[in-house]
């Protein structure tokens, strides 16, 4: 056991374990505050034919010390903890997850619309998939209920019955349903219950259930009609989708001992993230973070009052036959910038479900990927809209990660592929989180609140430009802004960018500088209330971007027309 | 630096796990020969229910006082109409079951009477013979012969002679394949993006299809399907490679497994074609060097399907023609062409592996 403080340490090692990819992430205290390193990435190797994530962590930290040229394992491949006089070593480890098998779970409320729904929200903060819901509107026969909780065979059931001091009968009766239902499952297939419903029956609930499986109680998610809370359930059922992982997953508990805290799930400590950033920028806005992963797409928004969390299963690589089953195959076609014969751009998508971590190797198959990544932003982004699962509409900043976006070989490609995907309105800083570093941030956070905060304020992410979007009803090829930069140096620089247009100001990573913008008429910017006032903005490595294309995007039916466009915008960004 | 393995041997090892999901009966012995469709495994599930609860129905107002109505324990046997509870009495109230079965659960004042269950069973899969036993779940099968893994499978299993028609390896399923000769037999293919050719091959009906490749369009057609069909290479309209080409050419007639699972990661089960040959073999290696020399299939385009030989490990990250950074292996194809390819994107072929009889 170690026992040192953090005040004592230095060196910290995070190790993200994903579906596809094993991350090792070093950071360290560089002139008297803490630095993100390096990175060093592996294939994750819990799965087929490793099934142990010990190598997989193993390859990650060689290249990383490779990386930073410092010896972090001994001769046997031990992690060295703590650092030595030497300078070998590492302080502190910790450890997220967010690569495990499907976790499956089947959710249980009274009204259809109300408690069932929280209780599927719930279930869409943690990596899992809901294989069946059951309310008391449902219209199949009790017995036919029954049939189909068994046929679901879930690891875990999420029930949530009531507001507090509302329906107490039915939820005990529902309560003895699942209870009759599990003593017919043999013990070990039988699932761990979550109940987050009324509490004035929370007692009676455990007492009908926990003879037939481990119960959890954590507070009502739906303490009254108006009110939903997710964040004290949402973190209990992220424990017990560890602890489903922990018995499927080998290796987790033989490295968890030594982790300077339990390893967590990536989906907690992302949000845990998030709920900090939302207290620093605009409380009018939100910080939105978006992770596109291998198996999901997790979005999380906060402001200083609410921080939400969805999860869904759709990604761009073991994810990625979900999505094809979701996303018209045109809500794909319709972003290609060159011209790919329908059956071979189907074979390809569909060819990428097979081989779940593969990588474009020529121009079309990086132009159908990135395609296939607006497409299933565009499909996402609209799923977590009609759930009302974000806070607010506009966005300062947008955080964005996943190896689909990073490895894009040129920023005003990643660049379009998210103004294009999410559409973002306002004035909108873009910050790419190339290492993937926010979900390690926020399992040390945990422990040491000062890293994260210092590793913010470093280069550890990258600006990628801040966009200002500009909404006008005047005719294509009309003038309808004169910006002008002012840099630090006093010099300047002036635009005019026309409706339909999209332009960028140079201003570097790092750099600020003022904007001054002059508005035609019935032309304005949302969330900018005197846009004539010069306002600061943030350099990226895109510049400032006034996006003046409209929303929602018009895109034209004709393809060659359509294509055309794109390879302009790309053009006009410098691409 | 290690790479994953798309089995494909000549003879080989084989063993396979075959259990049940929840505990049944093992109706195997070790050492006892199987054929594909033995059965190695069986439970009963249930699948429909009778729910009754007394307590409401009695419109009592405790657990306890309904359970002393019911005159039934679980396990009991009841035969449509029998008596599940009742109040007694010169008015006696009376709960009955509407159909036969078992009494499964009584919990709080509640009955559960299993209606109607469904065989679950497991089979052997190919012959073989059984060489462990699982404690109430199943056997271990090995047997020695070929095998080739693939890409894709309809989730159904099934064997017959194989049917080889060198011409047809070449291009897509045609209907003089699926002639009455064709029927009980697997026919293989280079392709297959016609639905009516898998309608015609239900019809007849074959017992398995094997393709290079299949048009995504069938996917949902060929879930439908009773009969496997295996895809050794994917999606659109590669061929099969000319490794497994050649094996498969090698053992026409004999009596081939079509186990058109889909892929699973977490379990590493994975569509496989097994051979059974009488020949001593030895087992094959799941994880690999990779090594210069070595022998690789593509799985993805501009090269999907094209056999290749490892021609250099590349230390750090490559550039790609797309202009991509990632780790790559620098492959050189059998008309000489030399390309950098992702490490995910291909798989190698173990020729290692490929002993005739066995090696001490």
């Amino acid at each position: 056991m170690m026992t040192q403080s953090f005040t004592d340490t230095s060196s910290v090692l995070g190790i993200e374990i994903g579906t596809q990819n094993t991350r090792a992430v070093m950071f360290d205290i560089v002139e008297g505050t803490y630095h993100f390193l390096a990175s060093g990435v592996a294939p994750s190797t819990q799965k087929a034919p490793f099934f142990d994530i010990g190598e997989g962590i193993l390859a990650a930290i060689t290249k990383l010390q490779l990386v930073i040229g410092r010896t972090l394992m001994d001769h046997d491949g031990n992690l060295i903890i703590p650092t030595q006089r030497n300078g070998e070593g590492v302080d502190k480890l910790f450890l997220t997850v967010s690569g495990g098998p499907e976790v499956k779970i089947t959710t249980f409320g009274l009204l259809n619309e109300v408690t069932l729904e929280s209780a599927n929200r719930l279930a869409q903060t943690v990596y899992g998939s809901v294989k069946d819901s059951f309310g008391i509107n449902d219209k199949r026969s009790v017995q036919d209920q029954m049939a189909a909780l068994l046929a679901a065979q879930p690891d875990i059931i999420l029930f949530s019955g009531g507001t507090d001091r509302g329906a107490s009968r039915s939820v005990v009766r529902i309560a003895q349903m699942i209870a009759l239902v599990l003593s017919t499952l043999p013990q070990k297939n039988r699932p761990e219950i979550l109940y987050c419903g009324n509490h004035t029956v929370a007692k009676t609930v455990v007492e009908i259930l926990e003879r037939q499986a481990k119960v959890s109680v954590a507070e009502n998610i739906r303490p009254t009609l108006e009110d939903e809370d997710l964040q004290n359930s949402s973190e209990e059922l992220s424990k017990m989708v560890l602890n489903v992982w922990s018995r499927q997953i080998e290796g987790l508990s033989r490295i968890a001992p030594l982790c300077s805290e339990p390893p967590s799930l990536s989906s907690q400590n992302y949000q845990r993230m998030m709920r900090f950033l939302g207290k620093l920028y605009d409380p009018n806005k939100a910080v939105l973070g978006i992770d596109i992963g291998s198996a999901y797409t997790t979005f999380s928004t906060s402001n200083s009052k609410k921080c939400t969390l969805s999860i869904l299963p759709y990604g761009m690589g073991d994810g990625f036959e979900n999505a094809l089953n979701r996303i018209k195959i045109d809500d794909i076609e319709k972003w290609l910038v060159e011209s790919v014969p329908r059956d071979e751009l189907k074979s390809i998508l569909w060819q990428k479900t097979l081989t779940p971590g593969s990588v474009p190797i020529a121009e079309k198959g990086l132009v159908i990927d990135q395609a296939a990544t607006r497409g299933l932003l565009e499909y996402t982004l609209k799923e977590v809209k009609r759930q009302s699962l974000l806070v607010g509409s506009t966005f300062e900043p947008i955080f964005i990660s996943g190896s689909t976006i990073t490895h894009a070989p040129v920023p005003q490609q990643i660049l379009l592929t998210i103004l294009d995907s999410i559409q973002p309105t306002g004035v909108t800083p873009l910050i790419i989180d190339k290492h993937g570093l926010l979900p390690l941030l926020g399992a040390i956070a945990r422990q040491n609140a000062l890293l994260p905060v210092q590793v913010m304020e470093t280069s550890a992410f990258i600006n990628l430009a801040t966009v200002i979007n500009v909404e006008s009803k005047a005719p294509d090829g009309t003038s309808i802004v004169n910006a002008r930069i002012t840099y630090n140096s006093g010099s300047y620089m002036d635009l005019e960018v026309k409706q339909g247009t999209i332009a960028t100001l140079p201003l570097g990573s790092g750099e600020v500088g003022t904007v001054t913008l002059n508005l035609s008429r019935r032309t304005m910017i949302e969330g900018l209330i005197t846009p004539s006032e010069p306002f600061k903005v943030h350099g990226g490595i895109c510049g400032v971007v006034i996006d003046a294309r409209g929303r929602p995007l018009a895109l034209s039916k004709d393809e060659n027309s359509r294509r055309e466009k794109y390879k302009r915008w790309l053009f006009m960004l410098g691409a | 630096m290690n790479a994953s393995v798309v089995q494909t041997h000549p003879l080989i090892q084989i063993r396979r796990n075959r259990t049940l999901p929840v505990p049944g009966t093992v109706l195997v012995r070790i050492g006892q020969k199987v054929t594909t469709n033995d059965v190695v495994a069986e439970t009963e599930m249930p699948s429909r229910f009778h729910y009754v609860d007394v307590m409401r129905s009695f419109g009592l107002s405790t657990p306890a006082q309904a359970e002393q109505l019911i005159n039934r324990k679980v396990g009991d046997q009841v035969d449509k109409n029998d008596i599940l509870a009742e109040t007694g009495g010169m008015f006696s109230r009376i709960i009955r079951t509407p159909r036969a079965g078992t009494i499964l659960s009584i919990r709080n004042g509640q009955m559960l009477v299993e209606t109607e269950k469904y065989k679950l069973s497991i089979n052997a899969g190919f012959n073989g013979k059984v060489v462990e036993l699982i404690k109430d779940h199943g056997a271990v099968v090995e047997t020695n012969g070929v095998l080739i893994q693939g890409m894709w499978g309809n989730g159904r299993t099934g064997f017959g002679p194989l049917q080889i028609d060198e011409h047809q390896l070449d291009v897509e399923l045609e209907t003089a394949s699926l002639g009455i000769q064709n029927k009980g037999t697997v026919v293989c293919a280079g392709f297959c993006s016609r639905a009516e050719l898998i309608d015609a091959a239900a019809s007849l009906p074959v017992a398995g299809l094997i393709f290079g490749s299949i048009n995504p369009d069938l996917i949902q057609l060929a879930q439908k399907q009773a009969f496997p069909i295996l895809v050794i290479e994917g999606y659109g309209k590669t061929l099969i490679n000319d490794y497994a080409r050649r094996l498969l050419v090698t053992n026409a007639g004999h009596e081939i497994t079509v186990n058109a699972v889909k892929w699973n990661r977490w379990t590493g089960e994975r569509p496989e074609l097994i051979i059974s040959l009488p020949a001593e073999a030895d087992a094959y290696r799941e994880i690999v060097e990779l090594r210069v020399g070595q022998l690789t299939r593509v799985n993805t385009s501009p090269y999907a399907g094209q056999l290749a030989m490892v021609d250099s490990l590349k230390d750090g990250l490559t550039t790609l023609p797309n202009r991509i950074k990632t780790n790559a292996v620098g492959l050189k194809f059998l008309n000489n062409e030399k390309a950098a390819i992702p490490l995910h994107n291909f798989e190698l072929i173990d020729l290692d592996n490929r002993y005739i009889g066995t090696s001490k």
